[in-house]
């Protein structure tokens, strides 16, 4: 059995908060350190989740397009809609699904600028499904401080 | 280094306090934020007979600088409220040339046996929260009451009409320039900001820029001794501050107690005592969604700093990364609950 990377962070962390920032000088020197720790203690919790996190956001934003392209009465962007909702993530890399996630954050800025500029209760309630959609990625992206 | 610096910093007060037996000593680097170094020295020198040690504070501007503040708007908030007797640290020498230590900087005096609450602290002010929160309120009431042509920084920053159009403005130029990825909450925020404008301003008040918690010095006894980092400062609504102070990154956990301090209508009571002023409570609605947008723009800068390898200083890291997560879910619960 070996050790995971989140426990090597995590144990790393309460190193450096218990066992080395107390004996340097008080100052900016144990400050920094201190928030060095802290960070450490957040990437173990990044480590778990960062992939899946991603995927799932991901794959909501390609939900939304699919579920709202139908009312886009813009042809340009409603093929792009279609289009981006139609792609799924073939890596996990992180550094592949941010690239998918920007791209697909760019036409969620843009769709939701659309619904905005449109009258009626359907675009009333596409906004509500954009914000829905946003208020998730918020939700799952939240960082949670140790002692919570 | 720091022996280096000491020794510069030495010969510059030795002319600016004309003290030419000024040593400088005990030269550390203390936490103070991101966008300026922030030293801690003493200097002992002769004056008139007399023997002289006082603590005093450097800060420095950084390499790079995360939001391009102007020292000099600092250092004149300083001058200004420390002539009106509020509780900030006395000005000594502001430098803006490159000439002595590199980089602009100014020094102040050390305000001793303080400490400042990290907000990471669930209950940083105890016992005293209550004598803290009526301190911190009055305090930013009697900055909102203050008539900037009178204490002299009229020609600050900002607009006197539609202030709140120059300050989103401004934030929204930080994100484009800064952003690395899309940022959809922070961008729907903008529009909303745009689509339902507050009313004018009751008064045009200096605007500390960064009032909240984590910026101000407190003695053991629940005294604050020191309001900080008006690197921010310039004119506009006093309500801007206030929806700032209000925000619940800063609230150590308990938004119905701003700053870890009082309740928020006990906090709206003592700031209208102290401005003369009124709190609208749907124009002060829109600053604070107001005010967690520039937070994302602050943020999304530090982040780019960070990224960018200009200034690694982990404090860039925790806000770009922390703190922009923190402001991104405000945003979308405020937002997307009214949507």
């Amino acid at each position: 059995m070996k050790p995971e990377v989140d426990q090597i962070l995590g144990l790393s962390a309460s190193q450096l908060l218990g066992g080395i920032a107390p004996l340097l000088p008080t100052g900016y020197a144990q400050g920094a350190v201190s928030l060095v720790a802290f960070m450490m203690i957040l990437s173990a919790q990044e480590y778990e989740r960062a992939a899946d996190i991603r995927v799932a956001e991901n794959n909501d934003v390609r939900a939304l397009f699919k579920s709202l392209a139908a009312q886009v009465g813009d042809a340009e962007l409603k093929a792009k809609l279609e289009t981006a909702a139609a792609t799924a993530d073939s890596s996990l890399k992180i550094s592949a699904l941010d690239a998918a996630n920007y791209e697909l954050r760019r036409l969620l800025i843009s769709l939701h600028i659309y619904m905005e500029s449109q009258p009626g209760e359907n675009a009333r309630a596409a906004e509500k499904s954009i914000w829905q959609t946003l208020r998730a990625l918020a939700d799952r992206r939240a960082l949670k401080l140790p002692s919570q | 280094m720091n022996e280096e610096l000491s020794d510069r910093l030495a010969r510059y007060l030795a002319v600016k306090l004309d003290a030419s037996d000024l040593q400088v000593n005990g030269l550390s680097r203390i936490p103070g934020g991101a966008s300026r170094e922030t030293y801690r020295f003493r200097a002992h020198y002769s004056k008139d007979g007399r023997n002289i040690e006082r603590g005093l504070i450097l800060r420095r501007d950084p390499p790079t600088s995360l939001i391009e503040t102007e020292r000099s708007t600092e250092f004149r908030a300083y001058q200004a409220f420390y002539k009106l007797g509020l509780p900030v640290p006395e000005p000594i020498a502001l430098e803006l040339e490159n000439a002595a230590l590199d980089r602009p900087f100014f020094i102040m005096e050390e305000i001793e046996n303080c400490q400042v609450a990290s907000i990471l602290l669930p209950d940083p002010y105890g016992a005293h929260r209550e004598k803290i929160g009526e301190q911190f309120f009055t305090v930013l009431g009697r900055i909102a009451g203050a008539n900037p042509d009178a204490i002299g920084l009229g020609d600050l920053d900002g607009a006197r009409q539609d202030c709140w159009r120059h300050e989103v403005g401004r934030w929204e130029r930080v994100i484009e320039e800064d952003e690395r990825e899309p940022q959809p909450i922070a961008r729907a925020a903008i529009r909303w900001l745009k689509r339902n404008p507050p009313p004018q301003a009751q008064k045009i008040s200096v605007v500390h820029g960064d009032y909240r918690t984590g910026n101000f010095l407190h003695d053991a006894d629940g005294n604050i001794r020191a309001i900080l980092d008006w690197e921010m400062a310039h004119l506009g609504d006093p309500l801007e501050d206030l929806g700032w102070a209000l925000d619940p990154l800063w609230s150590h956990g308990d938004p119905s107690h701003p700053a870890g301090t009082v309740s928020r209508e006990r906090a709206f009571e003592i700031w209208e005592r102290a401005s003369r002023l009124k709190v609208d409570h749907a124009a002060l609605a829109w600053w604070e969604i107001f005010a967690s947008l520039k937070g994302l723009a602050i943020w999304i800068s530090a982040a780019r700093e960070y990224v960018d390898g200009r200034n690694t200083d982990p404090v860039n890291a925790f806000s770009g990364w922390f703190c922009l997560s923190f402001h991104n879910k405000v945003l979308a619960d405020r937002l997307g609950g009214a949507a």
